[in-house]
């Protein structure tokens, strides 16, 4: 009995030891930069000169501020297209990468590529394929007879603009952990399926998307936190505009403590921002509710 | 015991790849700094350091000019150091003491940085050395200035002027424009439309940033005397319905037209675009892509009651005031932008025009008809406004508004009202608080 207890401290030990640089890197670089945040957005810090307590002042003027709720009301547009679209068709090629045919490797390949390229020297890439005149874009659309909007540049087209960007950008790997995903549903569900009759669909309503659940709930919810954070491709597309219809939180956030200086003020929007993506991600939680997959 | 040992043993390890990781953080900082001193020659010198956000091209010409100033004289070595975000850098260091001595500055940003005591005052070095004020653009020493204290010395004046294709004008039958009916006018009979699709646009609308040069032009001003908003009224009126024709009734421009077009690409160099309000800084530009192009400037054209209005811009050096070296940081700025033959030799390495009038007198700006006009257009350009707050309401609360009325989504009178609303907040919400 005693040699099993002073066992398994050793083991709790070496699990210490081998967490210790982690979770000293995590507190430095996380746990401090967000207390330290929360103290600032009480104060009005500006970086050079000030750092008085403040009270509840920046939150009171968050409240006025209808430039920060339009980017909330701007990414929450963003992500209620963009994340259903993001699974589905990430969904869809995984399904349809992962049987084993002829070149499906240089598929897989190929639709992970974009997810290499950084965001900026992607979206530097999308505004030329996007310009109204000699863009890519519209010039296969007039081919068609239709005139291709001025994407970028016109309030209706410019955030739907981001999100194809992004969605080009992001399906790439979340493909990938579907594909893992598919892997790990076992086949006798299938054939024991099949045996009772069902077909295609029905797999796949009842045993493949159900298997999937925990993988759902995983892209979803790196996707809606993506979302909320959504930044380099709206700076480098839009810069923001036109007439702010792609300023993001974190936008505004980088602005007001970097450009202006009201670093406290800036720690106050950040904390909203956090508390948004806190919320959403429990939505989301009890939407796809991350049950244990029945096997 | 033993297990204990092999703990121990794997902490000490980890522990000497940690100082091993500092010592060797060490040595190369130290490396880097003996490197950089042989330069300076018997250690006597003083280093002043210098940092800017220029690379490329534009660090070459800072080096240009910091060696000749190095061989100038054998008290002081100044170093370039190129900081792509050097203000973010220089918010953390002037905190921190690792200050550098000299500063490129975008003049703007002065009404923001002076209030915390950041930049050196240089009114007694001024005064010390006999240097006139009267030998810079009054304009860009007010930009430089807060609270009747002057924070650095001009490096580059700028303003926009009318740039035009002189061959799309040529053909059309057309002379430069000089007033807002002419412009539009000219604008209207060198646009080309094939159906749907622009081919060439007559005059270039795409950047709204510059409804405070239009306005002056109008007789207004962007900001009353008292730090609020002073467009909505008349003469902001003048410029949207100015716009509102041009875009809406001439056709002259599509929303978008140039966005993404890289310099090589660029919609006046590649003749899509037939004028254009544009600075200095686009000269090299032209003149390297735009081998076919032949273009000539004018100042810009005046408004309906004759008023004339550019918005100045330029560069500064300043001094932090956590500089060690403030006294030989001055005779550093002072070298460069206070004397003719270093302005100049400035002004001719990186095509910039100096902030020091004498070295303007010079043939190279006097005789070239590309300078001309941008001479003529700073003797009435007038900088943006002292305000804290002038550019989070320029593009947050101004340019938005003026983009939906481009769009049509936001009627004149609307895009007024609203613009003046939320700039007045903003103005507020980003001014000084003592």
């Amino acid at each position: 009995m005693a040699s099993i207890r002073k066992l398994e401290k050793h083991q709790a030990r070496t699990a210490y030891l081998f967490i210790t640089p982690t979770v000293l890197l995590f507190t430095v670089f996380t746990v401090i930069p967000v207390v330290m945040a929360l103290y600032l957005s009480f104060t009005n810090y500006d970086v050079l000169s000030r750092n008085d307590w403040i009270g509840f002042d920046n939150y009171r003027r968050l409240i006025e501020d209808s430039l920060l709720w339009k980017t909330f009301r701007n990414v929450f547009f963003y992500s209620i297209i963009f994340v259903p679209l993001n699974i589905l068709i990430s969904l869809l090629l995984a399904i349809l990468l992962s049987r084993t045919w002829r070149g499906v490797k240089l598929f897989r390949t190929l639709n992970y590529l974009p997810t290499l390229t950084s965001a900026v020297a992607a979206a530097t890439v999308w505004i030329w394929l996007l310009h109204p005149e000699f863009g890519l874009v519209n010039g296969l659309l007039s081919y068609v007879g239709i005139t291709g909007p001025a994407w970028l540049s016109e309030t209706r087209t410019a955030m739907l603009s981001i999100i194809m960007l992004t969605l080009w950008q992001s399906v790439g790997s979340n493909m990938i952990i579907y594909l893992a995903g598919l892997q790990g549903v076992p086949d006798y569900l299938y054939e024991s399926a099949r045996l009772d009759g069902a077909n295609k669909l029905d797999c796949f309503r009842y045993i493949t998307w159900p298997q999937l659940r925990p993988t759902t709930f995983l892209v979803s919810t790196m996707a809606i936190i993506g979302a909320l954070q959504l930044f380099d491709q709206a700076f480098v597309l839009t810069q923001g505009g036109p007439a702010n219809m792609t300023k993001t939180p974190v936008y505004l956030i980088y602005q007001q403590g970097f450009n202006q200086l009201q670093m406290g003020y800036a720690s106050a929007q950040a904390f909203v921002l956090a508390v948004a993506i806190l919320i959403f991600s429990l939505i989301n939680m009890r939407i796809t509710k991350a049950e244990e997959p029945i096997v | 015991m033993k297990k204990w040992l092999i703990t121990t043993l794997t902490l000490v390890m980890t522990a000497s790849l940690a100082t091993g990781c500092g010592g060797n953080n060490g040595s190369t900082g130290k490396e880097s700094g003996t490197a950089s001193n042989p330069g300076a020659g018997d250690g006597k010198k003083t280093e002043l350091t210098f940092w800017g956000d220029w690379g490329g091209e534009g660090q070459k010409q800072f080096e240009t000019m910091v060696n000749a100033f190095n061989k100038s004289q054998d008290k002081i070595h100044v170093k370039y150091v190129l900081q792509q975000d050097m203000i973010t850098k220089f918010l953390t260091s002037a905190t921190n003491g690792g200050t550098p001595d000299v500063l490129f500055w975008d003049r703007w940003r002065t009404s923001l940085y002076a209030p915390k005591n950041v930049l050196h005052p240089v009114n007694e070095y001024l005064t010390r050395d006999g240097i006139s004020q009267d030998d810079f653009y009054s304009e860009s020493l007010r930009e430089l200035s807060y609270d009747d204290k002057l924070y650095g010395l001009p490096l580059t004046v700028d303003a926009r002027a009318l740039f035009y294709n002189k061959k799309l004008l040529a053909d059309a039958g057309l002379q430069p424009p000089t007033t807002w009916d002419e412009l539009e006018a000219s604008a209207t009979k060198l646009t080309k439309w094939n159906g749907n699709k622009l081919e060439i646009a007559g005059f270039s609308m795409g950047d709204l940033g510059l409804f405070n040069m239009y306005l002056q032009q109008a007789g207004g001003t962007m900001l009353t005397e008292d730090g609020k908003t002073n467009f909505n009224n008349e003469k902001g009126k003048q410029v949207l319905e100015f716009w509102d024709r041009l875009m809406n009734k001439d056709k002259v421009y599509k929303v978008g037209f140039e966005l993404g077009l890289g310099e090589g690409q660029d919609a006046f160099v590649t003749g899509k675009v037939a004028m254009l309000y544009s600075g200095p800084w686009m000269l090299s530009t032209y003149n390297k892509y735009g081998k076919d192009l032949d273009y000539g400037i004018v100042p810009p054209p005046a408004g309906p009651n004759g008023d004339k209005g550019s918005v100045m811009g330029g560069f500064g050096l300043v001094i932090p005031e956590g500089s060690k070296h403030k006294e030989e940081a001055w005779e550093f700025i002072k070298w460069w932008t206070a004397n003719k033959d270093n302005a100049l030799l400035w002004a001719k390495t990186s095509l910039n025009l100096p902030g020091y009038k004498p070295s303007m007198e010079d043939p190279f700006f006097k005789d070239d008809p590309k300078w001309q006009p941008f001479l003529e257009t700073l003797e009435f350009a007038k900088v943006r406004p002292n305000h804290p707050g002038y550019s989070v309401m320029e593009t947050d609360a101004l340019a938005p508004n003026l983009q939906l009325n481009q769009q049509n989504k936001l009627s004149i009178d609307e895009t007024l009202k609203k613009s003046q609303e939320e700039g007045d907040k903003m103005l507020k919400d980003n001014e000084v608080v003592k």
